[in-house]
């Protein structure tokens, strides 16, 4: 499948989604160039406040990975969720091998071929693998479930995605990266022909990702069409055959295979160069901020733990899904109670039973699960900002200082640069980058000495997530120290002062700036040891 | 004021307009808005309890059984009984002999006293003159050995043919004067520890009684002049008076503390049970409701309860007690509002001050609509939930306080029974979303005085109240759909409007 963009001569194409325009000058572009008005405009019912519809058309051949790119808020998910049947189009036509098709409910979807694979899995952890294959489909005999035509059934395509576990496995069983090759068979087993990933690699470790690589290859190769949405660019160069850039729910150009560039796709993006991508400064070092010794955490007990950081120091976690550094960062919060070892900061002893008394110290955790963990999504932004705060700022005997959270909460909707109409904006209508600058926002108002961010720029679009180094910069150069976990690879690289590279719960290495490279860290993330330098 | 609350005030008052219209005599006169307020403020403090815990994403089944049980509970510590001063248990009665064998030794009574033998269930009252007192001994209580006891030798035990090995006898004090137009009586002896609410039982020897109370005592020359409360026209000479002395269980404030405290210690082992057993409110509160439930009917041997109109000029007031507005004429009466209503809108205000005005209330919305995040913030949410809990049962345990006053007696197997549903459902009604992190104060208000008006309306319109329950159900059903319904079109309106 692969989406055209207007100045492209069609070619034959097994699906294509045609809207009509209301861009005018997209329309007279199109006019001009002999083509009928193929721009689309499909406006999003429920969606974030900052989504702009002007028009997207995507064509997608037989046989091919389509990349879907574009900040967050662009317009990407919700464009998959109009030709998955999840929400209707305000506007515009989807044709199906050169016919009309209307797409009203996902069951339509998944009969004309359609599967969306969903950001966030949606299995049922309690039931078994084959289970959830079938699942809303079950085959029957006799008014009975037909368990063993969907233990055969599954097994063929569990196959096909390489997944090598029994189909009465549980769910819940499976590692993550494993959980999705299930999403996978299950999307196939509707004999899908067009295939819609969203983000499928945000939750998985490098090893887990190279092995959907390989699936989706080889899916390319069986003639199913893929529509690949990421944030991550390296995996879009390597799979696609080519990309879509969306801004502001329009196509914002198109590469292809040959074009495929990190530097084009991010020009395209957000209009500006890589080299602005990272601006990594080098700093003084401060005194020692935190320091952590033979800490042992509840997930991983047999493990101990031993690591500092300065004060103006930027270090990065690197390692794979699994390895134990959300569990450290947790039990560095207060989170989960520590079963061993000391955490100093600033040369004090540090006991933590909850986050209460991890803040009193001065640290903060910006969590990996944003909605779930870091923000309260249903109220406001200024509730969420000043969250942490209230107690700090109370008046006599527990009195909410009104006056002094709206101040606050103007302040950091400044100086983190939140997309938001006014500071009572309930939290759910911005975009991932602007929840994650509110979560950042909250602990940045109770001045932290140590913060801890995990995965702080996943499911970030670009800009933000430039703004938010930016803001690390910013904030290590003030004489925080900062610890940050995540799984891109280019993000160790890129920002990190010293790394910590962890693997099944303990720090298998620490690298230095100068030794950071990208093998030197997969070498520690899968269990190698660290060679004399 | 949000959408909803406006939606259920237009409801309300759609209500009382079409009653207004439709039944103006009964509807609109004094008793029944004096019903209105009573029953908003009793139902209200219920719901206002219950909203603090769904906002904290919990739900409280055990409110009627808390109503229940603080009810018992009060009608316990506040019970209260009369009895002489000076008396003491009878062992044994010889009519034959004219003898009166007491239990224990005592010197209490001399030489020509009048006694009154009473109070057993073979032989009948008597005024007796005491002719001498006597030592004796009786067989020991564990029927070995012997023990010491008084032995009386009276005059007028005639009437009594048989023998009987139970009762009282008690000191009576001859009337010495009365004064009808002053309303005091003179009695024979000092009697320092007789003062106002007690009573005093007039004898007469020739048959009638007379129990009244007293206001005052006043000692002169070695008798008592006694000033009542109460009709003096029937006593004369030769009447009788055996003073009677009240005791209450407990003072007033000592039982309600108790009461609440009590209230409070288990909205605390809800909360514990919830936030650190991890078990589910439902369930929790659900064993509640049946543990209290149970308690209250053992207490009091399943018999009805309550203080009768020992409190008429305290507690009673709560409910009883009326602040005159003003007066038309008939059918309508004197307009007034009861004190019980003018407590419920300070506990409201406060409530709601609480809610949306304090750290603590931010920490209940946030912790209701995210556990987790507002955990992830340095919120104790542990402690914020308990407190929940325990403003709930207080709350419940004030509703009793509210409803024990409002009926005589209480009857432990049914007082307050679904009570709770009401509470949640007028919590429901005034925006509290079960889900958690929302709700009103002013909602639930305005939503206990529409199910109050609901079963007005019922009453007032001659439906057949079986059908209650069913019209109930169909308001909340009607209500949290349009809710729903309107959430949806406010939602579609603010993404079309970005």
């Amino acid at each position: 499948m692969s989406i055209g963009p207007i100045s492209r001569p069609r070619r034959p194409v097994d699906a294509l989604a045609r809207f009509r325009c209301k861009n005018p000058i997209l329309a007279k572009k199109a006019i001009r160039e002999g083509q009928p008005f193929s721009n689309a405009r499909a406006s999003a019912n429920h969606s974030q406040a900052y989504v702009h519809w002007g028009g997207v058309n995507l064509s997608l051949d037989k046989g091919q990975v389509l990349s879907l790119i574009g900040e967050n808020g662009a317009g990407k998910s919700t464009l998959m969720k109009i030709l998955a049947g999840v929400q209707p189009p305000d506007e515009g036509e989807i044709l199906l091998d050169g016919k009309k098709v209307e797409i009203e409910s996902t069951r339509a979807a998944l009969n004309l071929g359609i599967s969306l694979i969903h950001q966030e899995l949606n299995l049922a952890t309690n039931l078994s693998v084959g289970a959830n294959v079938f699942l809303g489909r079950e085959p029957l005999r006799g008014g009975l479930i037909d368990k063993s035509t969907i233990r055969k059934e599954s097994a063929r395509f569990l196959e096909m995605v390489g997944l090598d576990v029994s189909p009465d496995t549980l769910v819940g069983d499976l590692t993550i990266g494993r959980q999705q090759m299930v999403e996978i068979a299950k999307a196939l087993s509707v004999n899908a022909r067009v295939l819609i990933m969203d983000e499928p690699t945000s939750s998985l470790s490098q090893a887990e990702a190279e092995n959907l690589f390989v699936v989706i290859k080889d899916l390319r190769a069986r003639g199913v069409s893929v529509i690949y949405i990421s944030h991550r660019l390296g995996e879009v160069k390597e799979l696609s055959d080519h990309v879509t850039v969306m801004r502001d729910g329009e196509n914002a150009g198109e590469l292809s295979r040959e074009e495929v560039t990190h530097e084009a796709m991010v020009r395209l993006m957000v209009g500006r160069d890589l080299s602005e991508y990272y601006e990594r400064k080098d700093r003084e070092k401060g005194d020692l901020a935190l320091e952590v010794k033979k800490l042992r955490t509840p997930v991983h007990p047999q493990h101990e733990l031993t690591f500092s950081v300065a004060s103006g120091e930027i270090i990065g976690v690197a390692g794979l899904v699994g390895a134990g550094r959300t569990e450290m960062l947790e039990t560095l919060f207060g989170v989960t109670p520590a079963l061993g070892g000391s955490i100093q900061v600033s040369g004090a002893d540090l006991e933590l039973d909850s986050p209460i008394s991890a803040i009193a110290a001065g640290i903060a955790l910006a969590p990996e699960d944003r909605k779930q963990q870091g923000l309260v999504i249903d109220m406001t932004v200024r509730e969420n900002l000043s969250l942490a705060a209230l107690r700090r700022d109370q008046k006599k005997a527990g009195f909410l200082d009104f006056a002094k959270e709206k101040k606050i909460s103007e302040k950091m909707i400044e100086a983190m640069r939140v997309k938001t109409p006014n500071e009572n904006q309930i939290i759910r209508y911005l975009s991932g980058g602007n929840q994650q600058k509110v979560v950042l926002g909250k602990w940045l108002a109770m001045k932290p000495k140590i913060l801890l961010l995990d995965e702080p720029t996943r499911g970030i679009d670009v800009g933000a997530k430039s703004e938010i180094y930016a803001l690390m910069e910013e904030l290590a150069e003030s004489g925080v120290a900062i610890l940050y976990v995540s799984s891109e690879m280019e993000e160790i690289l890129g920002m990190a002062d010293r790394a910590l590279v962890m693997h099944e719960g303990r720090i298998s290495g620490e690298l230095t700036r100068e030794e950071l490279t990208e093998e030197n860290i997969m070498h520690l993330a899968t269990g190698g040891e660290k060679t004399a330098a | 004021m949000n959408v909803k609350i406006l939606g259920i005030t237009l409801l309300l008052v759609a209500l009382w307009l079409f009653l207004a219209v439709q039944v103006p005599e009964g509807f609109l006169n004094g008793n029944n808005m004096f019903n209105l307020f009573l029953r908003t403020a009793m139902y209200g403090v219920l719901g206002i309890g219950v909203a603090f815990v769904i906002i904290t994403a919990g739900i409280d089944l055990s409110i009627g059984s808390i109503v229940c049980l603080s009810g018992v509970l009060l009608s316990l510590f506040l019970s209260v009984s009369y009895h002489p001063s000076d008396r003491e248990q009878v062992f044994a009665i010889d009519p034959q002999q004219q003898v009166i064998v007491l239990a224990e030794e005592t010197d209490r009574f001399e030489e020509g006293d009048l006694l009154r033998y009473y109070g057993s269930t073979q032989a009948r009252s008597a005024v007796v003159t005491l002719s001498s007192v006597e030592s004796t001994n009786i067989p020991g209580q564990a029927g070995d050995g012997t023990s010491s006891a008084s032995l009386l030798k009276v005059e007028g035990l005639d009437g009594n043919t048989s023998t009987a090995r139970d009762g009282v006898v008690a000191k009576l004090y001859p009337i010495k004067g009365v004064d009808s137009a002053k309303g005091t009586v003179l009695i024979a002896g000092k009697h320092e520890g007789l003062a106002a609410r007690d009573q005093i039982r007039f004898i007469n020897p020739s048959g009638g009684m007379e129990q009244i109370v007293v206001a005052g005592t006043e000692s002169i020359d070695g008798n008592t002049r006694v000033s009542v409360d109460g009709d003096t026209g029937a006593l004369g000479e030769g009447w009788l008076a055996m003073p009677l002395l009240r005791d209450q269980t407990m003072p007033v404030p000592v039982a309600l503390l108790s009461v609440l405290g009590i209230a409070l210690l288990l909205g605390v082992v809800h909360g514990l049970l919830v936030t650190k057993i991890h078990l589910q409110p439902f369930v929790v509160t659900l064993c509640g409701l049946l543990l209290y439930r149970g308690i209250s009917r053992w207490l009091v041997n399943d018999r009805d309860t309550g203080y009768g109109n020992e409190y008429e000029s305290s507690l009673s007031l709560l409910t009883n007690g009326k602040f005159e507005l003003f007066t038309l004429g008939e059918p309508y009466g004197t307009y007034s509002v009861p004190y019980a209503f003018f407590i419920f809108i300070l506990v409201a205000i406060l409530a709601a001050v609480f809610l949306n005005k304090t750290i603590y209330g931010r920490y209940m919305l946030a912790l209701g609509r995210n556990v987790e995040a507002a955990r992830f913030s340095g919120i104790d949410t542990d402690r914020m939930t308990i407190i929940g809990y325990v403003i709930c049962t207080v709350m419940g345990a004030l509703g009793g306080l509210f409803f024990l006053n409002y009926s005589d007696s209480i009857a432990p197997s049914s007082h307050g029974n679904f009570f709770e549903l009401y509470a949640i459902a007028a919590a429901v009604l005034g925006g509290c979303s079960l889900r958690g992190g929302e709700g009103s104060i002013l909602g639930v208000v305005i939503g206990t005085a529409l199910m109050v008006t609901l079963k007005m309306f019922i009453n007032l319109m001659k439906i057949s109240d079986t059908l209650e329950f069913a019209i109930i159900g169909v308001v909340i059903l009607v209500g949290v759909v349009a809710d729903e319904l309107l959430k949806k079109a406010v939602a579609r309106r603010q993404a079309s409007k970005s």
